[in-house]
């Protein structure tokens, strides 16, 4: 495999460092090169917070880089944040539900809205949200696979799971439906 | 020396926390710290194992005060460290002079974040003059700069050694995204790696009488004479003159044949080393150079690498405004080599930042 580049940005709290976390741990579980760097500026304060993540098979080099292969945004302001991430060899995905003009999107090589809010609110709870957004990650970059998330997701929340096993069942279901929605907009997406 | 990583294993951790790791397995007694992004965690993770394995942490009123402490502490005989950044690394000069005046075997470690002041809380290459040079007085220390966790780990252990072996105040000099990022190392007992730990000892409180049996200890920090200071300075240089062999540091790739030499440290010689392979890959001769020691820094072999190559050309790339720069320039004093400069102050360097500035200048 060679180097992927990933950059994933959202509101404080809605879990990106965290789902960036556990596929950089997933990575090196399968025994990949691999890095992630938070951005840790002051999102505490009210900023956006980004995941900047790489997988290789080959050692990595600088820690951050100018474009990624892939940016997710998880919010409207993450949109703004993110466009300079993005450039014509980059997938592009952002929640279908956000109010945004054409004009915003960045330049990509596809551009792809995804319903992962909707879905989390509707189908299974807003709380998976991030871990739908971690199957998109892997439905769109087989950066690891999906046994290796699914373990990566057990050694973070087992815990959990232990005291709420449905818990362990609406987890999985979530990175699922991210994986298909993922495969799926792949294949309908539109050159922008 | 207890073994407190047990079997070498290979980890997926953040830099402080390989720090925190190397510092136990180095065998410190104490950190003194006070807490600023983005050296945090190393005082996290040691607060959590210190109390594990019988070591100390004190949080001090503030950074001065931190230096100071180490200062007092490995006077005691113990092998103390602190670690900071930015603003902090200001005020732990004055703890820092300290220690180069009385030849103590401080330890600390600097994750360097962007300045002037504040800055950024995020990463930068702009204390490299301030770690290597920010006494006042013309006092002698080892800096050490870094580019992996498996470095950060191994110089931590190193810096211990280098600090207790020779006595000079000794620097682990990192940054916020060596700080921040996770990437896989390997943790191993210094001991069963074969590398002797130097002990610590006692610089006051000795055994014996003075004249008789033991010679006196001289720890001092002023004196009411200048030539006295006069001569101390200059046995302080012919001491740490006498190590720079033993001491200085680097790595030179494919500088023999190259065109062009692109000289980093730290966590920028990552993107110089892919900047070479892809440059190769195209045609383009490229080669690099790293001092791993700031201080001392390593002259005479990169003056022997100018002299080997058919380069014309050195390019030095820094996350700062020309501090390194003006590092090498100083001690390349003579050289005819062609120096160009990429200075991005306070933001990270990748491969094809040095990539299209080579191209712009060959």
């Amino acid at each position: 495999m060679s180097l992927v580049k990933i950059a994933l940005a959202g509101e404080g709290g809605q879990g990106v460092q965290s789902v960036a976390e556990i596929i950089a741990e997933a990575a090196y579980n399968e025994k990949k090169q691999t890095i992630y760097i938070p951005n840790f500026g002051l999102e505490q304060r009210g900023g956006v917070s980004i995941a900047f993540i790489q997988v290789s098979d080959e050692r990595i080099g600088a820690p951050k880089f100018n474009k990624a292969d892939v940016v997710i945004a998880l919010s409207e302001r993450a949109v703004d944040r993110t466009t300079i991430y993005s450039d014509a060899n980059t997938l592009y995905v952002y929640d279908q539900s956000f109010k945004i003009d054409e004009e915003q999107l960045p330049e990509a090589k596809k551009v792809l809205g995804i319903p992962a809010i909707d879905k989390a609110n509707q189908e299974l709870h807003p709380r998976v949200f991030n871990i739908i957004i971690m199957g998109a990650v892997i439905g769109l970059t087989n950066v690891v696979s999906f046994e290796a998330a699914k373990e990566a997701l057990e050694n973070r929340l087992g815990y959990k799971f232990e005291k709420n096993p449905n818990l362990r069942e609406l987890n999985y279901k979530a990175l699922e439906m991210g994986k298909i929605m993922a495969e799926e907009s792949l294949k309908e997406g539109v050159a922008k | 020396m207890p073994n407190v990583i047990g079997e070498t294993k290979k980890a997926f951790i953040t830099g402080n926390e390989a720090v925190a790791w190397a510092t136990l397995a180095a065998g410190a007694d104490i950190m003194f710290g006070y807490p600023i992004t983005p050296q945090n965690e190393v005082m996290h993770y040691w607060t959590r194992l210190a109390p594990k394995h019988g070591r100390g942490f004190l949080q001090t009123e503030d950074e001065i005060s931190a230096g100071f402490t180490v200062c007092g502490a490995v006077q005691a005989g113990k092998k103390a460290f602190t670690a900071t950044a930015g603003p902090g690394n200001v005020l732990m000069q004055e703890p820092f002079g300290m220690a180069e005046a009385m030849r103590l075997p401080l330890v600390a470690i600097i994750q360097q974040r962007g300045g002037p002041s504040s800055g950024t809380v995020i990463y930068s290459q702009q204390e490299v003059t301030l770690t290597t040079f920010g006494g006042n007085g013309e006092g002698h220390r080892i800096v050490y700069s870094t580019a992996t966790h498996q470095e950060m780990y191994d110089y931590t252990i190193k810096a211990f050694n280098s600090a207790w072996k020779y006595r000079f105040p000794t620097f682990v000099l990192g940054d916020g995204y060596q700080a921040k990022m996770r990437e896989p190392l390997e943790m191993y007992n210094p001991e069963e790696k074969g590398l002797e730990i130097v002990k610590p000892f006692p610089l006051v409180g000795l055994d014996g009488h003075i004249g008789d049996n033991r010679e006196p200890q001289h720890l001092c920090n002023i004196y009411s004479m200048e030539e006295e200071l006069y001569e101390v300075v200059l046995d302080f240089v012919k001491d740490y003159n006498a190590i720079i062999p033993e001491v200085a540091e680097y790595q030179a790739q494919q500088c023999e044949d190259a065109e062009i030499i692109i000289l980093t440290h730290g966590v920028v010689s990552r993107a110089a080393d892919d900047a070479v392979k892809i440059l190769r890959s195209q045609g383009i001769k490229a080669g690099s150079f790293r001092p791993i020691t700031l201080r001392p820094f390593p002259t005479n072999d990169l003056r022997n690498v100018i002299a080997n190559s058919k380069a014309k050309t050195m390019l030095i790339a820094e996350s700062a405004y020309g501090q390194l720069d003006r590092l090498v320039k100083q001690e390349i004093y003579g050289e005819t080599i062609k120096i160009e400069n990429l200075f991005m102050p306070g933001v990270g360097i990748i491969d094809y930042d040095i990539i299209s500035k080579v191209k712009s200048i060959i």
